[in-house]
């Protein structure tokens, strides 16, 4: 088989995409979404066809992009297991999102838009996922950013949404800006930006130079990821339409940063206080986001928050060297995330457009299906045992504790008692929903079946998800962690294990049982500050408006005032004023009088004259 | 050469001056346009007299072309003595100033 | 002699041009200056250039003063001749008349003195051959430039002249 045929993996829905940008508003409906869907469901099986290819690994170069002094960037991809799952689950998650789509947006304006977008967007992720050099890799990844920016702002027309897609692409580019600086940075190092390359010669680099270099990555994968502390774009970014949310805020885009630090795992892992940050910081995340998922009073926002703590829990993987559970955890999330994205899309449209969940209620009598998957979802997020939430979460879980030390046993500690949060919010959401009485007012609209029919298959590997990494202990064989080639988690006594397993299955019941007991039957919630505090997200918009904005503000408005208006433009204009006032005196000479002028002739012709008198004479 | 070529430089002069007068203090058009001619007439004559001086003819042929110029430029320029006269009425210079700054 | 000729035309030439440039009446600057223009043809002969003489009186004195004469008439610039006097005092005809006898005397002398042009008086002069010869051999070029700049003369004049002629359709575009 070609190995280049992996090239229309990225070619298949870049086609689509401008194809519907160019052409799309001409086209019927139907066919735009059909063109979309095609050219994802193509792209998806291409990964298919190409499975083979993964198994050692396969460099393939389409053309030379950049070669000037010393600096070679290709056009190539590079396909190994680690890009290959990744690739499966973004075109299959894709694919499926793409079909929702188009029962979602079937009454919408700018539908090409819409479409044209999102091929271009998950072009640009399989940029991201198949690069074999960094340059590409970053061209995707702000190819991810733009397209992000037109799907949260898609209904620009409502001024809140045109802004929630300017703060995300702001926040986000801050953390590309640390990237930018990581990936120049490796290069004056190295002299390549080639991944393999640049893994494989980590260890020359300096142990001082390596932890800055990890911390900077880590500033460009928090950014993309939403990890603390430039997580605030992303509940705002559920301005967008729903299936943008599943597909970019959920399932694929905000675990580009995860990818980013498994892609450069080699070099990461060489860095001891860089791996302790990015653990700390997952495990911050994971226990900050669950807290504010608990408050939250969106549909969609619960979800967001839910988001940010469980890509929380694959960075704190990450950290603690378990690519393996953080890839695992990352397929089984994008899987039931998507699935809850999308069955709250339904959900909203069943409540009539209302997407406030005191408003809702009840709605397990409308749609007993849309209950039984999105409580497949709901156990997945908050780890019931035996679903592939729980096993994903529980690597993590093991892999932190493994380690050992105190710091991480501290993370540990931090993990699990965040997985009985998460069975706490994700059981609030569930009830505030489904049970109880329908609080709202809005009738419901229509659901197309696309919106219900798409959900099953992500049900289906949500909840076996986990039996891919089922450990040994299960009787399992690890098999993606084989495949990923990565070392196999250390065994642990089996008492330890036992007892680990328990102490999940604790918490998650504890988790479960309050939100049993308070939203089975919700009437009316009381407010109280320390629930605004948690419903505004800690008020870390807040906080960086005042230790950020208000500086930055005072010192735009400085530099227009002082550098522009008082020393360019006084510069600029007094240098006009000036020639001004010289021009009026010099205006004079301009009478118009012809004769004034003959006048000025003859003076001239007196001084010439006067000038060769002179020179005779002396 | 039957007068030295100073005295010929002299009568130049002279003339030079007299029409450079007609140009600076008249105000009519067509005076100041005679005084341009008088001072193109100096200027052949200094031609006329440098050509007698080293016998050359090519001085001459000068005093030729300054006199296809003269032509062209009094056409031209009563042309627009007589647009002007058109437009104001007037050939008093005085009149036309519009390129006062 | 000849040089005394050549010292009293030099004084005929700047008193008429003086006399020229401090007229009233255009007219009358005209006439002067024709005679101005004389006295420098003679001189020209003097100086040994008999052709440019020639010239000099055929297209300054002729044709360049008639145009001017034609201009100053056609926009009545001359001040009006009052209806209760006979015409020009003799103030205003003497020295005219006195100059054109002077310039008279000069080439009756001068024909007197060298009836058939060959008692040398101009020491050296330019046939009229030769100085062709000059013309066209070694100037050709400019000869050719200067008869595309009277072209164009022609044709600006012409257009201005029509310009002002259409003063009512906005004058000079």
């Amino acid at each position: 088989m070609d190995s280049r045929l992996l090239f229309l993996l990225i070619l298949l829905p870049l086609t689509g995409g401008v194809f519907n940008a160019c052409f799309g508003c001409r086209l019927p409906r139907a066919l735009v979404a059909l063109l979309a869907i095609g050219a994802i469901v193509g792209s998806f099986g291409v990964t298919l066809l190409c499975w083979p290819l993964a198994a050692e690994g396969t460099q393939v170069t389409l053309f030379t992009w950049l070669a000037s002094a010393g600096l070679k960037a290709d056009i190539g991809l590079f396909f190994d297991p680690l890009a290959a799952t990744m690739t499966l689950m973004v075109t299959g998650v894709a694919s499926l999102i793409h079909i929702y789509a188009a029962g979602y947006m079937e009454h919408e304006e700018d539908q090409a838009r819409f479409f044209a977008l999102l091929n271009l967007f998950v072009c640009a992720m399989l940029c991201i996922i198949l690069a074999d050099n960094l340059l590409l890799l970053f061209l995707g990844w702000e190819g991810v950013g733009v397209c992000s920016y037109g799907l949260i702002g898609f209904w620009y027309a409502k001024s809140e949404n045109a802004l929630a897609g300017r703060k995300a692409f702001i926040v986000t580019r801050i953390g590309d800006l640390f990237f930018t600086i990581a990936l120049l940075w490796l290069f004056s190092l190295l002299g390549t930006v080639n991944i393999a390359e640049i893994n494989q010669r980590a260890t020359e680099l300096d142990p001082v130079l390596l932890t800055p270099l990890v911390l900077l990555l880590l500033g460009g994968a928090c950014g993309k990821s939403a990890q603390f502390p430039l997580m605030t774009w992303l509940p705002d970014a559920m301005a967008g339409p729903t299936p943008v949310s599943a597909l970019i805020h959920a399932a694929t885009m905000v675990t580009a940063g995860v990818y980013l630090l498994c892609r450069l795992f080699p070099l990461v892992s060489l860095s001891a206080t860089g791996m302790a940050v990015i653990a700390a910081v997952g495990a911050l995340t994971a226990l900050y986001a669950a807290s504010c998922a608990v408050a939250q009073r969106e549909i969609k926002r619960v979800l967001a928050y839910s988001t940010m703590s469980q890509i929380g829990y694959m960075f704190l993987a990450v950290g603690v060297g378990s690519v393996a559970a953080a890839i695992d955890h990352l397929l089984v999330h994008a899987f039931f995330k998507a699935l809850l994205f999308m069955g709250a899309g339904a959900l909203i449209h069943l409540a009539g457009g209302e997407n406030d969940i005191y408003k809702m209620g009840g709605l397990k009598q409308k749609s007993p299906l849309l209950f039984w998957l999105f409580l497949i979802g709901i156990l997945c997020l908050a780890g019931a045992p035996l679903s592939g939430g729980f096993f994903s979460m529980a690597a993590i879980v093991f892999a932190a504790f493994t380690r050992g030390d105190g710091f991480l046993a501290c993370l540990w500690g931090i993990g699990v008692f965040t997985a009985g949060l998460t069975s706490f919010y994700s059981f609030r959401l569930l009830y505030l929903v489904f049970f109880g009485s329908y609080r709202g007012k809005k009738t419901a609209h229509r659901l197309s079946p696309l919106l219900i029919w798409t959900l099953p298959p992500l049900a289906l590997f949500g909840l076996f998800g986990g039996l891919f990494n089922l450990p040994h202990f299960y009787g399992g064989h690890e098999l993606l962690g084989a495949w990923l080639g990565s070392t196999p988690a250390k065994e642990l006594p089996l008492v330890t294990e036992l007892g680990l397993l328990v102490l999940m299955s604790l918490f998650f019941v504890a988790g479960w049982l309050p939100a049993h007991l308070l939203y089975r039957n919700f009437e009316v919630e009381a407010e109280s500050s320390w629930r605004r505090f948690l419903l505004q997200g800690w008020r870390f918009d807040a906080l960086y408006e005042w230790l950020v904005l208000r500086p930055y503000r005072f010192t735009a408005r400085f530099c227009f005032i002082a550098g522009d208006k008082g020393l360019i433009d006084g510069v600029v204009e007094g240098l006009g004023r000036t020639l001004l006032h010289w021009g009026g005196y010099m205006r004079q000479l301009a009478t118009g009088q012809l004769s004034f002028y003959l006048q000025g002739f003859a003076w001239g012709l007196l001084l010439m004259v006067g000038w060769l008198l002179l020179k005779a004479v002396v | 050469m039957i007068v030295p070529f100073e005295h010929l430089l002299v009568l130049a002069s002279l003339l030079f001056f007299l029409g450079l007068m007609a140009v600076l203090v008249r105000r009519n058009l067509i005076m100041i346009l005679i005084g341009v001619e008088i001072m193109l007439n100096a200027a052949g004559l200094v031609l006329v007299g440098a050509s007698a001086l080293w016998q050359q003819v090519d001085g001459q042929v000068l005093v030729i072309f300054l006199m296809a110029l003269t032509s062209a430029e009094v056409s031209i320029s009563l042309a627009m003595v007589v647009y002007l006269n058109h437009r104001k009425q007037t050939v008093d210079v005085r009149a036309f100033n519009e390129l006062r700054g | 002699m000849a040089t005394y000729i050549f010292y009293i035309l030099g004084i005929i030439a700047v008193v008429a041009t003086a006399m020229a440039i401090t007229r009233r009446n255009p007219v009358h600057s005209i006439i002067y200056l024709v005679n101005s223009f004389f006295a420098l043809a003679m001189l020209f002969y003097l100086l040994g250039a008999p052709l440019v003489a020639a010239w000099e009186v055929i297209i300054y004195a002729g044709a360049i003063m008639v145009l001017f004469l034609f201009i100053i008439m056609m926009l009545e610039l001359s001040p009006g001749e009052r209806a209760d006097r006979q015409g020009p005092g003799p103030l205003q005809w003497l020295p005219v008349l006195l100059l054109g006898a002077a310039l008279i005397g000069c080439t009756l002398l001068l024909l007197k003195l060298d009836p058939a042009g060959s008692q040398n008086i101009p020491t050296w002069y330019a046939s009229p051959r030769d100085f062709g010869y000059v013309l066209f051999h070694e100037y050709a070029l400019a000869i050719e430039i200067v008869s595309f700049q009277l072209l164009f003369a022609a044709v600006g004049a012409f257009y201005v002249g029509r310009a002002g002629g259409r003063k009512e359709a906005g004058g000079i575009k």
